[in-house]
């Protein structure tokens, strides 16, 4: 049984005032893939290096499994850690590196050398054994870093951006492969990533961090579906989400349109005061027909989807929104082009939490918002 | 040679008058430096091959290799030489091994660093016959020296370190002095080590004592080979302290206050004596061609990592 427990864990760095982590609670499951992501300085690294013992609490504890491990040294944790610039050991060969942790435990030469061996051919590193790591590729560090790590079967893996360092293409192809060895060997797991469809495609949850405070610990799905607080809502997704201030009028509007949310969204509404965001995906506004004209400002075509951004006025000033539609889309830069919401839509109060998720629609301009709330069974 | 030169500098080959040009200001000082250094070498070599007695003074006369054939069998100097290399090698490994354990103390944030720090290496920075006398009088006297004080209060009898134990009394002292120098290096050692290699084996499980052995000294290792050779190139040339501590005292000659013996210090035979010197520099310039060997290769090393 190995889980990990976050409880109320602290930590402040000397000379600064604020924690790099602040009360972060959290529960990751036996043979878990649990993402931390953030933006950078969100105190991701932080809070997995006071997993690794490698920083000290400074309020809260954390339990490995049934034990406390608050104040045990990094090397009694039983944890391996895949570091950012990997931190191979320059002076030894790579199955030197892969068998370090071994023969720090005792492990007798020969067996360290078959497991060695065997997270060599996972990891198709067997022509590079005897190599040094400088004279090595940036993929080929990448995998030893991950070979030093299974050729253990430590409690938990810890991995520190392992992947940032690569290009694009051999991420993507590495990403998978994570995950795959992951769930085979299904070792309970920390990555940290800043990346968040990195943190989409690879969690089991997603833990969203942000000036070292926990924002949300969800599956993805519902990180993206039901996200707890604009931040989240932001973050999440690309292109972001479409978030509008519509100020606390009533009715909402859009530019020149008033915006009708279906019932458990209206009814929501009349309990919330003060100023209200709008958020809707850049899949859920559709251009084309539609109550409400903006400007196309640059088209994206990737082939699979277009992205259109789009520009208009909206309470005296210039609001930028995305729409994702899929192709063919035939709309030039400069074109002026109409707009409808259609799928889901959230509101978000004052200080940021959702309110409410529902769908809506845009009313024309012209249509008295009172009595076009009343007569509109007319989402598309 | 000229042109390999040009290219590094700039990325389009430089003509002769131009690369000549760049050089010329530099001139001046190149050649004052030659004849400062290289006619008196040049010098010397033609000394050594010659017989030249001053006292009582005689012709000059060329002997070939002579000189050279009676180094060997000449019992003095061989004890001389077995000298300089006593008093080279004690002290290299005695400063190196002092500097490696000062270094590794002061490799961590504690308060006082800087003070602690600059009052190690204070030794370094004075004039080698300073510190040839603060050892002579106040730590190794025999009436009133600090250490024999402290064997006396200790319940022990006084030593006469100087004229007991020479060659290591001056030994001990160029360790003292050279200490910091090697603390430097190695220390510049420790701190180029990333910390991240250190987590990683602090998290692989290894104890501190292991990741000294198994990391860090490889790490160190061309570190120390600099310090090695380096001071190896200048100890193999001490006079000073041997010149004032025992005045080349029973057993503690060595090559330099040989040369010095048998040319002015009253052997007046410069001939013999200039093959001794040639014999040190031939020495020396073996020592520092490996010496530079390792420092390139050492900056190499960076640049890859
Ligand atoms: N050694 C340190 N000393 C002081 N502040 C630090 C140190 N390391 C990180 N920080 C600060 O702590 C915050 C979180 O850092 P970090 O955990 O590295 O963020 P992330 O990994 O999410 O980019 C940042 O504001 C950073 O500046
Ligand atoms: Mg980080």
């Amino acid at each position: 049984m190995t889980s990990v427990r976050y409880d109320n864990a602290t930590r402040t760095y000397e000379g600064t005032s604020v924690p790099a982590v602040d009360a972060l609670d959290l529960d990751i499951g036996d043979g878990e893939l649990l993402v931390l992501v953030g933006p950078s300085g969100s105190g991701k690294s932080t809070a997995l290096r006071m997993l690794a013992g490698l920083e000290p609490l400074d309020g809260g504890s954390i339990r490995i499994g049934d034990r406390d491990v608050s104040n045990v040294r990094p090397r009694d944790r039983d944890i391996a850690m895949v570091f950012q610039n990997y931190a191979l050991y320059p002076q030894l060969t790579v199955a030197d590196n892969m068998g370090f942790a071994l023969k720090q435990a005792g492990v007798p030469k020969e067996e360290r050398r078959t497991r060695v061996r065997e997270a060599a051919r996972v990891l198709d590193l067997e022509p590079y054994l005897d190599r040094k790591p400088k004279h090595l590729s940036g993929g080929q560090r990448q995998r030893v870093a991950m070979g030093r790590a299974i050729v253990r079967r430590p409690a938990v893996y810890l991995m520190d951006e392992p992947l940032s360092n690569l290009d694009a293409k051999l991420r993507v192809q590495t990403r998978t492969e994570v995950v795959e060895l992951q769930a085979r060997l299904g070792v309970t797991t920390v990555y940290v990533t800043h990346d968040q469809v990195e943190a989409m495609t690879m969690g089991h949850r997603v833990a969203v961090l942000k000036d070292g405070v926990l924002q949300q610990c969800d599956t993805p799905r519902k990180l993206y579906h039901e996200p707890l607080n604009l931040f989240v809502a932001g973050f999440i997704g690309s292109p972001a989400m479409n978030l509008v201030p519509v100020g606390d009028e009533r009715p909402l509007r859009l530019g020149g349109s008033a915006i009708e949310l279906a019932r458990p969204g209206d009814a929501a509404l009349a309990e919330i005061s003060g100023a209200i965001t709008v958020g809707f995906r850049p899949e859920a506004l559709q251009v084309g027909e539609g109550p409400l004209r903006a400007k196309i400002r640059t088209v994206e075509d990737l082939g699979s989807e277009v992205f259109v951004h789009l520009s208009l006025e909206h309470r005296g000033q210039p609001l930028a929104l995305v729409s994702k539609m899929m192709p063919p889309f035939d709309g030039e830069p400069g074109d002026s082009i109409g707009l409808q919401i259609i799928g889901a839509t959230h509101l978000f109060a004052d200080d940021g939490s959702r309110v409410v998720s529902t769908t809506a629609t845009l009313q024309a301009a012209s249509a008295p918002a009172g009595v076009a709330s009343d007569a509109s069974p007319a989402a598309p | 040679m000229n042109t390999t030169l040009g290219t590094r500098i700039a990325p389009r080959p430089l003509g002769l008058s131009e690369s000549w040009r760049r050089r010329l200001p530099l001139l001046p000082a190149l050649v004052f430096t030659i004849l400062l250094t290289q006619v008196p070498f040049v010098m010397s070599i033609w000394y050594s091959l010659t017989d030249w007695k001053v006292v009582p003074p005689t012709p000059r006369q060329f002997v070939g290799l002579g000189n050279y054939g009676k180094l060997v069998s000449d019992h003095f100097f061989r004890q001389a030489a077995w000298t300089s290399i006593e008093l080279t090698v004690v002290p290299v490994l005695g400063s190196i091994l002092l500097g490696t354990a000062f270094a590794l103390l002061l490799d961590r944030k504690f308060f006082g660093q800087g003070l602690v720090r600059t009052l190690l290496i204070t030794p370094f920075l004075l004039m080698p016959v300073v510190v040839g006398l603060i050892w002579k009088n106040q730590m190794f006297h025999g009436l009133y020296g600090v250490i024999n004080w402290v064997i006396e209060k200790l319940g022990g009898t006084p030593v006469e370190f100087i004229s007991r134990y020479p060659t290591w009394a001056i030994a001990a002292t160029l360790i003292w002095q050279w200490t910091p120098f090697m603390m430097l290096i190695i220390l510049a050692g420790l701190q180029s080590q990333p910390g991240d290699v250190l987590e990683a084996a602090k998290v692989d499980g290894a104890t501190p004592f292991g990741i000294f052995r198994q990391l860090t000294l490889g790490h160190l290792r061309p570190y120390m080979e600099l310090g090695i050779l380096l001071g190896t190139v200048y100890l193999i040339q001490v006079y000073d302290q041997v010149a004032v501590m025992t005045g080349g005292g029973p057993g503690s000659t060595n090559l330099p206050y040989f040369v010095f013996e048998r040319s002015i210090g009253g052997g007046w035979d410069f001939g013999r004596a200039s093959s001794y010197s040639i014999v040190v520099v031939i020495a020396s310039i073996i020592i520092a061609t490996v010496a530079l060997r390792v420092l390139s290769g050492l900056l190499k090393g960076e640049e890859i990592a």
